[in-house]
């Protein structure tokens, strides 16, 4: 939805590794994400079991999607919030529109939500005429600078301090005093707070949608979901339908892996269950709450192979730890999510014939697995994409010929030690001394690194020889 | 078919037919770990101990009194602590109005620029240092949000061991609008990783502990 | 073990030894017979298929499991000197086969007796190596799919620490991937060189003679790297270590 660019993936990624400010930014926030992350499992011993139980609760509730959402949507009536459904993204927005509208509103506060990127929310809002303020820090740096997320958890990672400084210098009124992060937090504090107290509408994700409750679930660390929700006259809710939970508990025993996946803290400093419009009586608090569920290609996931990754809890470690978007950041993705989880989820909503490139760039190490709290298998999944593009002729002639080749060769022994026989001799003639450093159809490798000059006699035929010398 | 109706029967044609109600209710309840392998231990044998360590680690204050008597005197060394003035906003609860505040002047409502505010937690998690807070009549939401300063009152009596047993008080009575848990100050590290507090909500929480579950203070 | 009859294994060499490092090759079949066990490597052995598997291309990776689990079956145990060709056998056949009703018990009796060599002689085998010197310092990388599909760690370092003379150094982001990926590496070269960049640079750091690991693969794409940086260390699989042939010409030093 928020394609940053129409280019290709890999001129994308071309730009992004040209991009030394970029790589500085990307490695101070993962190195200190994946630092932070190994200190709080290592802090906490019942990790594994916790793991175990998160991937068991979110299995649960997936086995039983239908009878959740009902559930949900029940208990939230009864506490007097309106649910609404969509199937895609354009009826979401169509909805979220529509209520902003019938109320007249102006100014509309975000709380940070992916779903919101998702569904195409902040453009749609735009195209309204509604005037969109995003009190997420991160998200009000890349307001200000008109650009998407290129994380998760931390989406304006790609901004070195320097460029904040920039943006804020131009964006705030007064500008901010000084240039380290403290004074422009305190900058930005007082640039939204009366933002947040003149709103008509405040629109907040969901982390958790408790189903035996009927409360939706924020998690925050700067306290801007609750002062997105709570002044204005409307509480708008977008979330997928995977966000279920049976209970309250269950929303705990999966948050204690959110939190230490995602920030490596053990507790975000605003966990907040909000459940219906005000009260009679009530001191403060919307005087409508209307709920979103999204679907949105969930429904198709679930229905195929991908079902697995409707545990996902949105956590970001997998990025974190992926040498690829580490490389490479964010943006260069394309999609609204990035990193292995994105991989596995834009072809899901933007199709695969546009975003092929993203399960093949990947080296199938599997660290993301390795550290995904829900257990969610990416490497296997990305396999299933690529599986899927080969079946459907999405992938490049060159690449099918080539592997078509290698195959046909590989599938006749003895065909294959003749060319072998013929083919290491050739070879080594573009050698010297024991290296290669320039061979045709193979720029991919020589452009970069120097190639081992190959064997003059393949291991088979020697052992063969030294086999016929001692008989 | 309405997209309600498109979705559910999505869910159905991929899941096949379902299981009854109860049968779902008892494996989601198995789910919940009852020996409690899955969760992280406490940190000091007693909870307040153990909630005391847990909240001061994140950056919350804790100053332990003995009885609710006390706290006028405690709001005032904290008030005097961080020269604030001695005007704060006050939770409109009965047992905060009945006390003598001598010299300070709480005030009902929160300005958008209040620098103090003083407010009643329900009850304190001792896993995760946590206060909770509900909406109601008597407690503004903002009141916990707008100020710089947060002091909260918590009685050693309300605390609880874990998460899930919050989640059992919780539903053991009437779902409220809001069920907010605090665990410690505004943060963010949303510019280079670099930890700031006081993002949008207060940057300071300061907890005023009340022995009255019979421990001793200190 | 005295007595008993020596276990057979089917050495599989893997296309890249073949074509690129047969010493490698040799190395293994050496150690395997030092540990007791009858090494026999059929000739029907190509390539594993794992250019066909990580592409998408099924039916052509299907058909290389086959012909491979025929030539491999009869064998004790199946071994073989790289970490990702092991685990292609052990997970990936099972998986690619698995709605096949003749191969798909097949290639689950085969993956539940393959092994990667150094977990193989340390785990079934409790084979040390005895005698061998090598005077130098190195670093190892791990390579993903051993690591990661297969738990191998502690199995490669404990046979090193068998070798006199040499000195083990630890690498930062020893368990981070080299960017190699196998086709990865050439159809998105400009991420794997980024990758691979500053993996080379790690390993210069640690000032090690040399660098281990256990997949020629992964070891092609750091010392072709190291080599283009100008740097001076020389690569080498565990296996030529342990079995006391990394006296000649490292990867890439020029070989007969
Ligand atoms: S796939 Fe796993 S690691 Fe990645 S965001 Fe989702 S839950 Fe987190």
């Amino acid at each position: 939805m928020n394609a940053p660019s129409k280019a290709p993936f890999k001129a994308r990624a071309k730009a992004a590794l040209a991009d030394p400010v970029l790589k500085t930014a990307i490695d101070r926030t993962t190195g200190n994400a994946e630092r932070k992350r190994a200190a709080a499992v290592a802090a906490f011993p019942e990790f594994e079991a916790a793991r175990a139980r998160g991937k068991a609760i979110k299995d649960h509730v997936v086995a039983h999607l239908d009878h959740y959402l009902e559930m949900f949507e029940r208990n939230a009536a009864a506490r007097g919030a309106q649910v609404h459904w969509a199937a895609d993204d354009a009826e979401a927005r169509a909805i979220v529109t529509r209520i902003c509208l019938a109320a007249d509103a102006r100014l509309v506060t975000r709380a940070k939500s992916m779903l919101g990127e998702e569904i195409g929310l902040p453009h749609a809002l735009a195209d309204a005429g509604i005037e969109r303020v995003e009190t997420d820090l991160a998200e009000h740096i890349i307001q200000l600078a008109g650009e998407a997320p290129s994380h998760i958890i931390w989406p304006a990672m790609h901004r070195t301090r320097e460029q904040v400084a920039e943006l804020f210098k131009t964006g705030h009124h007064p500008p901010p005093a000084a240039e380290d992060p403290a004074t422009m937090v305190q900058s930005a504090r007082t640039q939204l707070r009366t933002k947040f107290l003149s709103a008509d509408i405040g629109i907040s994700g969901a982390n958790f949608l408790v189903a035996d409750t009927g409360a939706t679930c924020t998690v925050t660390n700067e306290g801007n979901a609750e002062l997105t929700t709570t002044p204005p006259r409307i509480h708008i809710v977008t979330a997928g339908i995977e966000k279920l939970v049976p209970s309250t508990a269950h929303a705990f025993a999966l948050l204690r892996l959110l939190v230490r996946s995602a920030t490596g803290g053990e507790m975000t400093q605003y966990t907040t269950f909000h459940a219906g419009p005000k009260r009679p009586g009530d001191a403060d608090g919307p005087e409508e709450m209307h709920i979103v569920l999204v679907d949105n290609g969930r429904t198709k996931m679930l229905a195929d192979e991908f079902r697995e990754m409707l545990r996902c809890i949105r956590c970001g470690a997998c990025m974190n730890h992926c040498v690829v978007y580490r490389q490479i950041g964010g943006h260069a993705y394309g999609g609204t999510y990035p990193g292995p989880m994105g991989s596995v989820l834009t072809p899901v909503l933007d199709g695969l014939a546009a975003s092929r490139d993203l399960p093949n760039a990947c080296t199938m190490n599997g660290r993301c697995a390795e550290v995904c709290p829900v257990g969610i298998p990416l490497p296997t999944l990305l396999r299933a994409w690529r599986r899927r593009s080969w079946r459907e002729g999405l992938e490049p002639g060159s690449i099918r010929t080539g592997i078509g080749l290698w195959a046909q060769l590989a599938r006749r022994p003895r065909l294959y030690r003749l060319a072998t026989r013929i083919g290491l001799p050739l070879l080594r003639l573009f050698g010297r001394g024991g290296w290669i450093s320039r061979l045709p159809l193979a720029g991919g490798w020589t452009d970069h690194r120097d190639l081992p000059r190959p064997a003059a006699q393949s291991f088979m035929d020697q052992y063969r020889a030294q086999q016929k010398g001692r008989k | 078919m309405t997209a309600r109706d498109r979705i559910l029967s999505a869910i159905r044609t991929a899941l096949g037919p379902g299981k009854p109600p109860a049968q779902i209710a008892a494996e989601a309840a198995a789910l919940l770990d009852p020996a409690g392998i899955a969760r992280p231990h406490l940190v000091a044998p007693v909870l307040p101990d153990a909630f005391a360590l847990k909240a001061t680690a994140l950056g919350t204050t804790i100053d332990r009194v003995a009885s609710m008597a006390d706290l006028p005197q405690a709001m005032a060394r904290y008030l005097d602590a961080h020269g604030l003035p001695p005007r704060f906003a006050m939770q409109p609860a009965p047992e905060l109005a009945a006390l003598d505040w001598q010299g300070l002047a709480p005030h009902q409502g929160t300005a958008p620029d209040e620098p103090t505010a003083l407010g009643l937690a329900l009850c304190g998690i001792a896993e995760s240092g946590s206060l909770v807070i509900h909406s109601g009549p008597d407690n503004p939401i903002l009141m916990s949000f707008l100020p710089l300063h947060h002091v909260a009152v918590l009685r050693e009596s309300t605390l609880l061991p874990y998460l899930e047993d919050y989640a059992a008080r919780l539903s053991a009575q009437a779902v409220p609008r809001n069920a907010i848990l605090i665990t410690g100050p505004s943060g963010t590290t949303d510019i280079e990783g670099s930890y700031v507090r006081g993002a949008h909500g207060p940057g300071f929480l300061h907890v005023i502990l009340i022995a009255d579950a019979g421990t001793e203070p200190g | 073990m005295p007595g008993e009859p020596k276990p057979t294994v089917g050495l599989f060499v893997t296309c890249l030894v073949d074509a690129i490092r047969p010493q490698i090759g040799f190395a293994a079949l050496q150690l395997l017979e030092e540990a007791g066990c009858t090494v026999e490597v059929p000739q029907a052995q190509t390539c594993c298929g794992q250019p066909a598997l990580n592409s998408g291309d099924d039916r052509d990776a299907a058909h290389l499991a086959r012909q491979t689990i025929a030539a491999f079956e009869g064998y004790d145990h199946v071994v073989l000197p790289s970490g990702s060709c092991a685990a292609t056998m052990v997970h990936g056949y099972p998986d690619l086969l698995a709605g096949d009703p003749e191969w798909a018990a097949r290639a689950r009796a085969m993956a539940a007796k393959t092994h990667e060599i150094t977990s193989f002689l340390a785990d079934v085998m409790g084979y040390a190596p005895s005698g061998r010197r090598c005077d130098a310092s190195a670093t190892y990388h791990d390579s993903c799919s051993g690591l990661r599909e297969l738990g191998i760690a502690d199995q490669p370092r404990a046979l090193l620490a068998h070798v006199e003379g040499l000195e083990m150094r630890g690498l930062p982001g020893n368990d981070a991937c080299c960017g190699f990926g196998g086709t990865f590496c050439v159809k998105y070269s400009d991420i794997s060189n980024a990758i691979v960049t500053e993996k080379a640079e790690a390993i210069e750091e640690t000032g090690a003679d040399i660098l281990l690991a256990g997949d020629l693969g992964c070891l092609m794409n750091m010392a072709g790297k190291l080599h283009r940086r100008g740097a001076k260390t020389r690569c080498f699989h565990t296996v030529e270590v342990l079995a006391g042939r990394a006296t000649g010409p490292a990867i890439g030093e020029d070989a007969p």
